[in-house]
């Protein structure tokens, strides 16, 4: 069970597949302009990730390593395209606005990358884990990233029709952050804050972290 | 031989899997998303002309000759509305350029070609800059008061949002596109006793 959690934590802290990894970030700087979108991109992504994951590592000894990744693509694109459909009928809202974003999941390279790297080579329990624990890891930072850019760059949070959270209007919010400059530089300040956060984290748990 | 059925056997049953799965979700799918747009056009025909019936103009010569109207923007229905008094006016769906990608905008026009309303419905603007076109209300509302028989060059002396321009732009084009359409096409048509073809 220790195992299990440490291979889940992995995912949300040391080996954050945006602020450490730095994979798939493509879709996450586009799609980081508001926070209700980037909420439903985490959960698309949650869910694709924990499938896929699941099935590769089920199936991973009867895939002949030579055709792994053409049967990784169609698996993954599968998952991405039920959630597409699914979020197509019931949140029209969102999807009018995600759009290529959702489809372009299948060449996310986080998700490709975890079946070829943890799930091919490891058992269904450790490859949900991975797959729960990146999803999580990648989602909060999405969403932090889009709360930050969309109170900064439009001064409110919006939840559907409803605004949540506005700043005082005399607050003239700087639209920068609502363009890629504003995105890589409120990423660059989320990477400095998770480097300090699991330098801490892993100061506390093993004593002095090995430097390279 | 036989290795290469090795390799081929597994990707074979993997599609056919996924293949199987996918047309599961699209049979249930389907009905729900026919429905989901079928509601979202009729919202937007409705916000542009309220209270009307709509029925879209179907006949291929007239749908060349507003293709050709509208060039560069795309027409994608034309719309003959009324109501129990008679002929309301005209709504046209038109696909129009914008910053990230094709706007989809509805335009609503009274008999005499004067802009009723204007609705998005569909984008792929930035969302809190591009989609400045949609929560600033006096943008759409300021087509309204562009007059029967407008021309581009009254659409393009209207104001954009600063920062949204492109997305603003593919607005007013979409406008305009319009505004010929109904000049060069609309305006000569006379719908009296067809009722044009089907909903």
């Amino acid at each position: 069970m220790s195992e299990w959690l440490r291979v889940f934590r992995r995912g949300i802290g040391i080996e954050n597949p945006l602020t450490v990894l730095m994979i798939g970030l493509c879709a996450t700087l586009a799609v980081s302009t508001q926070f209700q979108n980037a909420l439903f991109m985490g959960f698309a992504v949650i869910f694709v990730l924990a499938m896929s994951n699941v099935l590769v590592s089920l199936f991973r000894r009867v895939i002949p390593s030579q055709v792994r990744i053409p049967i990784f693509i169609v698996v993954i694109a599968s998952f991405v395209t039920i959630v597409d459909l699914v979020m197509k009928a019931f949140v029209p809202s969102i999807y009018s606005v995600l759009g290529i974003w959702i489809p372009l999941i299948v060449v996310n390279c986080m998700i490709l990358g975890r079946a070829e790297a943890f799930a091919y080579h490891n058992k269904v329990g450790f490859a949900i884990a991975d797959g729960l624990g990146m999803g999580i890891g990648f989602s909060t930072v999405i969403v932090l990233l889009a709360f930050v850019r969309e109170i900064l760059g439009t001064g409110k949070i919006v939840w559907f029709d409803s605004t949540l959270i506005s700043l005082p209007a005399g607050f003239a919010p700087p639209s920068l952050f609502l363009l890629f400059p504003g995105a890589f530089l409120v990423f660059a300040f989320m990477i400095v804050g998770a480097r300090w956060l699991n330098e801490r984290l892993d100061a506390r748990k093993e004593g002095p972290a090995c430097r390279v | 031989m036989s290795n290469l059925l090795k390799l081929v056997i597994p990707v074979l049953v993997t599609c056919v899997v996924a293949a199987a799965g996918l047309s599961v979700t699209y049979a249930v799918t389907a009905p729900k998303i026919a429905e989901q747009d079928r509601l979202a056009e009729e919202r937007s025909l409705q916000a542009v002309l309220p209270d009307a019936t709509f029925t879209c103009l179907e006949d291929s010569r007239i749908v060349t000759e507003m293709d050709d109207a509208a060039a560069p923007v795309d027409v994608l229905d034309a719309f003959y509305a009324a109501d129990d008094s008679g002929h309301l006016g005209w709504a046209l769906k038109v696909s129009s350029r914008g910053y990230g990608g094709p706007m989809v905008v509805v335009i609503g026009m009274d008999t005499s070609g004067s802009v009723t309303g204007v609705s998005i419905l569909s984008h792929n603007e930035t969302a809190g800059l591009g989609t400045k076109v949609m929560s600033e209300e006096w943008f759409l509302q300021q087509f309204a008061d562009l007059g029967a028989g407008f021309a581009d060059d009254d659409v393009s002396s209207l104001d954009v949002i600063s920062g949204s321009t492109k997305s603003s732009n593919g607005v007013r084009n979409g406008v305009a596109a319009a505004g010929r359409v109904y000049s060069e096409v609309l305006s000569g048509l006379d719908m009296s006793g067809s009722e044009g073809g089907s909903q």
